[in-house]
Parts: C-alpha cells; structure tokens; sequence
C-alpha cells in the first residue's frame, strides 16, 4: 500500500516558560480542557532576575519550557487556563506565546480519519 | 453567533491588547545607556508576592520529609507504647526549626556552595596541575564531613556513653571529638580523591571495593578481637552512613564531574558513581585506625580515673555554666565552625589560586550567609527536636516487652508480641523514611535510564527501602538482644562481596551507592538517637550500629534484585531463540 501524509491545519503552538518544578500543574490545567500532550524541555533562563538584585534568587534560573499543540478552535482555552494556572500575572513568574502553524502531520488513526472525514 | 471558545474566552478572564513597542526601550540621542536594561525597583507587595511562594515551597520539601517521621513516632508512642510524650511543646518547637533550618540551609547549598563547586570543578584542572588539583580535593573532603548536618548529631552523643563499659567509646566521643570529625574528613578527602583518579582513568569499581573492604574488614577484626575496643565497631560502621549526607555528595560529585570532563572522560555514564561508596568506606577505616590509636595512647584505667577526676570537677564547678555552652549560644558556634572553614577554603581556591570571579556576589553572600544560619538553626532544631524525640522513642520502645523505670504500665504486652510490635516498628520506620528520601527518587530515575529500563525506578526504590527497613529492624535486634555487632557486619559484607564478583559493573555502581545516598539528615539523628535511647533503657554497652546495619541490607538487596533482572533476562532471551 502506498504511504501518505495527512496534513493537519488549523494547528497553533503554545509555547510556555516557567520556573522548573512549575510544568506538571500548568499541563494537567492544558490536558483538563482539551490539549492532546505536552513536551518539556529544560532551559536556563535570564531576564528580570538579573536586574533585581537579591530579589533574583527568589527566581530560579532552571526553567521549564512546555509545548502544546492545539487546534485553532481549543486555543484560547487551553491558553488561558495554562495562564491561570501558571500564575503567569504574578511577577517572575514566567511567559507565555502562541503561534500559528502552517501544517502539522503524525499519525492518525483509521477510524478517526474515516469518521471525520465522513 | 459566539464560538464557544469565544465564550469561554470572555467569561473566564478580562483581556486587552497592547502593543509591544509600546514596552521596549527606545534609542534617545543624548543618552548611550537609554536601551540597556534597567535595575528592576521591586516594591513590597511585590516583594512579599515573589517572597511566599518562594519560601513555602522550600519549606514544605522539608516539611515532607520530617512530619511523617515525627507524627509515626508520636502516634506509636502514644498508642501503642501508652507513654506520654515529655516535653512535648519543645520537641515540636526543636522539629520546627529544624524544618526552617534545613529549608534554609538547603536554599545557601544551592546558591552559595555549589557555584564554587561548579566553577572550581570547571576551572582547575585547566590551571592547575593533577596533584595540586588532587591535594585541594582531599582538603575539601574534611571540610565538607565538617558542614555535613548529621555530624553534629555524632558530637552531641559523648555524654550517654558509660567509661566503665566502654572506656574507648567514652574516650574518643567525648575527649577526641575534633581528631574524630577530622580523621572522618580525611577519609573522605581520601575516597573523594581515588574517586576523581577512577573519574578520569575509568577504573573498575569492583577492585576498589575489594581493596577498600580488605583493611576495613582487618581492622574490624582487629578490633573485635580486643575486648575494649569491640564497642568501638558501631560507632566506627555508623561514621560511613554519616559522611555522606547533602552536602558531601553533590560537591565532591560536581568537583568529580568537572575534572573528569575536562580529562575528556566525563561522558560515561557511571562516572557519578563509586565516590560515595568509598566515602562510606573509609571513615571506617579511619575512625578505626584512630581507636587503635588511642588505645595505645591510654588504658581503659586511665580513661575511667579521668572520668570519675572528671565528674567530682564537675560537681565543684557546678554552678559556673559558661555562656558558651547555653543554648543557643554553642549551636551557633557549632554552626559557625561547621561552615565558615569550608567557605574560607573554597575562597582561598577560588581567589587565591584560580584567580576567577563568582557570577554574582551579591547572591552567592546571601548563599553563604544562609547556609551559616540555616546550620545554626538546624542545630538549635537536632538538640531539641529529632535527638529529644528519637532518644524519647527508644528509651520507651522497650516497654512492649520488658518492665522499665518510665512506664507505669509495662511490660504492655507478652515477651513474644512485644519483641515482634517493636520489630516491626523499626521496620516501618526504616522502609518510611528511605521512601521519603528525595535522593532516593532522583537515584532511581538515574538507574532506570542508566539500565534502559530493566531496573524499573519503583523496584530500585522498593528495594533500598525494604534493605534499610531490614537493616534497621537487625539494629534495633542487635541493641535488644545485646548481639555482637561484628558477628552480624562480617557475614553480611561476605554475601555483598559475592554478589559484587557475581555482578555486572552496572548493578555494583548502583548498589554499592544506594546505602550512602539513602541516610539523610533528618533520619540519621533521629536513628543514631533513637538507637541510643534504646541501648540505655535495656543496659546494653553502647547504641550504635543501626546505621551501619542499615548500609550493608540494601546493598545486598539492591544487588540480589539486579542478578534477579539480569537471570530473568537470561531466561527470556533463551525463550526468544527457541
């Protein structure tokens, strides 16, 4: 059988920076409403703690970096309840964007192609 | 008509857009610095809003780690043993500070030591050469044993020794204190130092094992043959768990680390290992070689005329307590001692001889300033509350079976029940504390991406906890039945070194260092005091030894679960061919 791609679109990326230890909560927030996964990468960040003096160590350097891929339709869900959950309007407590994808492909299982697809 | 997500959207926060130009900086013609960053004012509310979140989460690790140990021992105290608990506002006052002071000193380990580690460990062996970098290796390793917190349980023990039973014991704990912790250090700064010569030439770890165990096991034997330096063994066997506890380990191991990747070996995957099983080992060695010492120095006469000299002195001078020995006055000298050595030392390393700058002195100070306090604090917490409340626990333990002094309604149970309930006790005890050890976690998620999976990280965990719970219920065995502490230690170490020549590289790595990372700072005191109650109440010569117990039972049981997983292995691959 010959092989084939199925391209995804209305796809964006969440991508968000906290504070190392932080990830787990702000992914069960994103997985509770709707997002599929999460990946998670370990990062050394600067930024604001560099320019608070001692304050600064109330910030740990180790970051945690989590992406989410959403549909467009989820989005803003999923964005602002890893928001919330992150805490993200308290000083320090990191960032967070979205960007759109162009196309996103993996694979799909059959019956899911088939009924969506109808 | 509204997108459901749009209706989320707006019901679930207020929002507004901006844009970002209007935040960053702009080039202005008279002003050169107008576009770098600005000091950050932080006000005090916002201060206070960095300032929770950042405390209690340093405090509740701690927190986790002390409060089931001491709800456990309270619970059992009072309705298993029917005792009441003495005192009982200050040792919760003593847990208290010895949870803020471990929050604290943990917090100036992580920003005040361990840069200086990092950047000593990155930067000296490009300045300095193999035996210099090797000589200020083994100097660290004493002034690491000196910061260590459980040291300081081992100096504040002396007193509860009895000359007359064990004059050495007496004699080492209480007038050879310093040359103790010292030759302890040397011990270490010895396995600190074959552990970064096995870094960086990739040895075996099997044949150090051997040649580390062989004198050990001599002197031990040496030891054992003479009737007044055999209650010397526990103590000297309880040292290797004590050495390596939270400060020793990560600081020798990011030195290690450095110089072994610098030599360009650093890539293995099992150089992290091996220096904290030396580091168990050769206290051992030293602290015997000083009993050894000593008993050639003075006889158990002397020893027992000086305590009694000492003891009508006492009674003269009574009344003329000097500030310095007052709570909390000798905690924080006993704090400043333990930390402020180290620090000069790294300093002098770092300054003096590498000429290198710390990235930022402003928080590496506050590290250090908080590691000091946190030492302080967490003394003043050892005295009042993990020695108060384990020495409490071990002294009522024996009513469950025999008749004491403290309790009105012992013996509570018969002899056969009360044995097993206290047995089982210390069971519980050790398999808890072990589970809740923080390293315990981070050692099994090594060793499973280290064995790719076949030992499974709950395995690894399930059996150094179960090897610690049946080491310490062997200890607390010993203390009650009065048991020859060598008769037990000899066997054991036996079986670990025929499981060790039976055994792949992998699993003797993994074993030989799960005991060592396992005993930390709260259950080390809490144990060693635990045990020493215990060996007054039931008039055995000394209390020591249930550490010691506690090292050698998981490493048998972590090895015996690794050849498990190699013949299962075996087996399936047998299956698969045919």
């Amino acid at each position: 059988m010959a092989r084939e791609i199925t391209y995804l679109t209305d796809v964006f990326l969440i991508t968000c920076v906290v504070q190392s230890g932080t990830a787990e909560k702000i992914i069960n927030a994103a997985t509770s409403v709707g997002a599929q996964g999460a990946t998670i990468n370990y990062a050394r960040g600067t930024g604001i703690r560099d320019r608070m003096g001692l304050m600064g160590v109330t910030i740990d350097e180790q970051k945690e970096i989590i992406r989410i891929i959403v549909s467009k339709e989820q989005s803003n869900r999923v964005f602002e309840s890893m928001y919330l959950a992150g805490d993200l309007d308290t000083p320090g407590k990191g960032i967070m964007w979205m960007s759109k994808l162009d196309r996103v492909a993996t694979h799909i299982p059959k019956d899911v192609l088939k009924r969506v697809s109808g | 008509m509204m997108k459901f997500s749009d209706y989320i959207h707006e019901s679930e926060i207020k929002h507004r857009s901006l844009s970002y130009n209007l935040l960053t900086p702009k080039p202005q013609k008279n002003n050169p610095d107008a576009l770098k960053p600005k000091k950050i004012k932080v006000s005090f509310f916002k201060a206070i809003s960095l300032l929770m979140p950042y405390t209690s989460v340093r405090v509740m690790e701690q927190l986790k780690a002390v409060f089931p140990l001491a709800a456990y021992l309270f619970i059992f105290q009072l309705l298993i043993l029917r005792q009441p608990i003495s005192s009982a506002s200050t040792i919760c006052l003593g847990l208290v500070a010895v949870i803020i002071g471990l929050a604290v000193f943990m917090e100036g380990l992580k920003v005040g030591l361990m840069p200086f580690g990092n950047i000593i460990g990155d930067n000296l062996p490009k300045k300095a050469s193999m035996p210099v970098v090797l000589i200020i290796i083994a100097i660290l390793g004493v002034g690491v044993t000196f910061a260590e917190p459980a040291i300081g349980a081992l100096q504040s023990f002396g007193s509860s020794v009895n000359p007359a039973d064990a004059p050495y014991l007496y004699e080492i704990l209480n007038n050879w204190t310093l040359p103790l912790v010292l030759i302890v250090g040397a011990g270490v700064g010895l396995a600190a130092v074959i552990g970064t010569i096995r870094f960086v030439k990739g040895w075996s770890l099997k044949p150090l094992i051997y040649l580390a165990l062989a004198p050990t096991i001599g002197l031990t034997v040496y030891a054992w043959l003479n009737p007044d330096l055999k209650t010397i063994l526990g103590l000297a066997w309880d040292c290797g768990a004590v050495t390596t506890g939270p400060v020793t380990v990560p600081l020798v191991l990011s030195l290690g680390i450095g110089i072994a990747a610098s030599a360009g070996k650093g890539d293995s995957s099992l150089s992290g290992f091996g220096v904290v099983t030396l580091a168990s080992l050769f206290p051992i060695i030293a602290v015997l070689s000083l009993s050894i010492f000593v008993s050639f120095q003075i006889t158990p006469e002397q020893i027992i005329n000086g305590y009694e000299a000492n003891i009508s002195n006492m009674e003269n001078t009574n009344d003329e307590v000097s500030l310095m020995s007052q709570t909390p006055y000798q905690e924080i000298i006993l704090g400043v001692r333990a930390i402020l050595p180290l620090v000069i030392f790294l300093m002098i390393v770092l300054f003096g001889i590498l000429k290198s700058k710390l990235p930022d002195n402003l928080v590496t100070g506050y590290g250090l300033v908080l590691s000091i306090i946190g030492m302080c604090i967490f003394n003043i917490g050892l005295t009042y509350g993990l020695s108060n409340i384990g020495q409490q626990a071990g002294e009522t333990l024996p009513a469950a079976f025999m008749q004491i002094p403290i309790s009105s309604v012992s013996p509570i149970y018969t002899e056969i029940l009360g044995l097993t309930i206290v047995i089982l006790f210390a069971w519980l005890l050790g398999f808890g504390a072990t589970l809740a050890e923080p390293a315990l976690n981070a050692l099994g998620a090594t060793v499973q991406e280290l064995t790719n999976g076949a030992f499974k990280k709950s395995m690894l965990m399930y059996s150094v906890a179960g090897g610690v719970a049946f080491g310490i219920s062997l200890g607390v065995a010993k203390i009650v039945f009065n048991l020859d502490l060598a008769t037990l230690l000899l066997p054991l170490y036996g079986i670990g070194i025929i499981l060790t020549i039976l055994s792949t590289e992998e699993f003797v790595n993994v074993a030989w260092d799960s005991a060592g990372v396992t005993t930390g700072p709260v259950t080390v005191p809490l144990v060693m005091a635990m045990g020493l109650g215990l060996g007054n109440a039931v008039s055995a010569t000394e209390g020591f030894g249930i550490l010691s117990m506690a090292s050698i039972c998981p490493i048998l049981a972590v090895l015996s679960m690794g050849m498990y997983i190699q013949i299962k292995q075996k087996m399936q691959t047998r299956k698969m061919e045919a």
